[in-house]
């Protein structure tokens, strides 16, 4: 091959994909400009996290990081896998932040990844680690992953800003995804719900399982709503609750909305982040998440709108075949996801509104991504 | 709102999306006349500020990296009946003909 070339890019946007891509299509790439004018320039404490999180997962990737922080030079490795990994979550933001990523890159490894994570578990920011058990695995399910090995389990909860928590994720390796014909999205058949207290009363989780039920009463008699009151070592360092509910359809789609209420982190500057600074009474938050819920439903699509980047993903990495799937409103994540396919796989979708149901269906022949290091092996 | 956004037929998401073909100046207005018109479904990604040439990387170059979906402004009263029989058929409890219909044109 001789001489690297790097494939440039600027901001820190789209930080996760990116590495990700870069990785998954073996193409080196330099990062500026990150965050130059900010305040604090540079990548944040979870960014050089994720960095030390793939190099975990993989060999002889090559990270190169300026001193302040405003250029990244990666090169991506071979991604390794492997059996009782270890990584700690930087503080700043959840584990849903690092399983995005982390849950595709386990999957195109040299051997099956089993890691422990310990941070920050649930937070307001990132989909909930309830979220990525019952919704986001079933949707790499569609693709032709291996229920068998597939399977996040949380070990301990840790919420903001102390963390905590601790989550064991294990994914099985895949040669290829299969590209899926995914337009139908069925009739929601029932609701399932998980609430969580930790170093605080369980009234808490009553209080959002009562509220929440109440909203789904005119639309369907099967929601269930299972707690998980904490206490002792399983319940972190930090007080904290939160709810995630999930929409099971006939056809097989899980819907998903979430959220936790914990005291706000400081950042780099000191401040406490304004959005967690009012407080409101967990009845509201279970009703606030429960008519997410319907409004995602009524948005209509095979997935909610947090995971239509992993719907995009998954699509573009399949073997070169034509997958089709249909979501409700593009999502702004959703937009930046299939520019980024576009950038790092040459993969272009095409989209087709239906506008009887407000929807758009979008279609794509896959890269082909072939797991190479598996076939060696 | 969302929805009489979707039945806009005029709406072309591949230029949304991928921005505009070769970067022609016409092309450009239009785009820029379609974001205008989408305000508040397209805010969060930035105002599509693209320069000329600039390609995918031009606008918020910092944008915060976040796949969750907040961003569902008013809600809706839920606990109202009337408000349920709006998405009363995307629930086995509705009527599974009209459920069908959702992918005649798919």
């Amino acid at each position: 091959m001789g001489k690297t070339t790097y494939k440039r890019l600027k901001g820190s946007q789209s930080f996760r994909q990116r590495l990700l891509l870069s990785t998954l299509s073996s193409t080196p790439i330099i990062i500026d400009e990150i965050r130059a004018d900010d305040m604090i320039p540079g990548l944040l404490r979870h960014e050089m996290s994720l960095l030390r999180l793939f190099e975990t997962v993989s060999d002889d990737c090559v990270v190169e990081v300026n001193e302040t922080g405003t250029r990244l030079k990666y090169k991506p490795g071979i991604i390794m896998g492997g059996k009782n990994l270890v990584h700690n979550c930087a503080l700043t933001r959840s584990m849903g932040y690092f399983l995005e990523p982390l849950l595709l890159l386990g999957l195109f490894g040299k051997k099956p990844l089993s890691i422990r994570l310990k941070g920050v578990t649930d937070d307001a920011k990132d989909p909930s680690v309830d979220t990525f058990r019952n919704a986001s695995l079933h949707i790499l399910k569609r693709f032709g992953v291996p229920s068998e090995g597939l399977d996040l389990k949380i070990e301990a909860r840790g919420v903001a800003p102390e963390g905590g928590g601790e989550v064991l994720l294990t994914v099985p390796n895949v040669q290829t995804l299969t590209a899926v014909q995914w337009v139908e999205e069925g009739m929601v058949k029932r609701i399932r719900g998980w609430t969580f207290s930790a170093r605080v009363s369980s009234d808490f989780e009553h209080s959002m399982r009562f509220a929440a039920r109440g909203i789904f009463n005119n639309l369907l008699p099967d929601v269930h709503i299972f707690n998980d009151h904490k206490s002792g070592p399983h319940a972190g360092k930090s007080p904290g609750y939160g709810i995630t509910l999930v929409a099971e359809t006939t056809a097989g789609c899980h819907i998903s909305a979430d959220t936790t209420v914990s005291c706000g982190r400081t950042d780099e500057t000191g401040e406490v982040d304004d959005e967690k600074q009012e407080r409101k009474p967990a009845e509201d938050t279970g009703v606030e998440i429960a008519s997410w819920l319907l409004q995602e439903i009524e948005k209509g699509g095979v997935v909610d709108s947090t995971h239509q980047g992993l719907l995009f993903i998954l699509c573009a990495l399949c073997q070169q075949d034509v997958s089709k799937v249909r979501v409700g409103t593009l999502s702004p994540y959703g937009v930046e996801t299939l520019r980024n396919l576009k950038e790092f796989l040459g993969v272009t979708f095409s989209f087709r509104p239906d506008p009887d149901t407000a929807t758009v269906i979008l279609t794509c022949v896959g890269s082909g991504l072939v797991n190479l290091s598996r076939k060696l092996s | 709102p969302l929805k009489e956004k979707g039945r806009k037929k005029n709406l072309n998401l591949m230029q949304i999306v991928y921005g505009a073909p070769a970067s022609s100046a016409t092309a450009l207005t239009n785009e820029n006349h379609e974001n205008s018109d989408d305000e508040d479904f397209f805010k969060p990604k930035g105002e599509h500020s693209k320069n000329l040439g600039g390609g995918l990387d031009a606008g918020h170059v910092n944008s915060e990296d976040c796949s969750k979906f907040v961003n569902y402004g008013n809600l809706k009263n839920w606990k109202e009946k009337e408000v349920c029989e709006d998405i009363r058929d995307r629930f086995t409890t509705g009527d599974w003909s009209k459920a069908a219909l959702r992918n005649k044109n798919s």
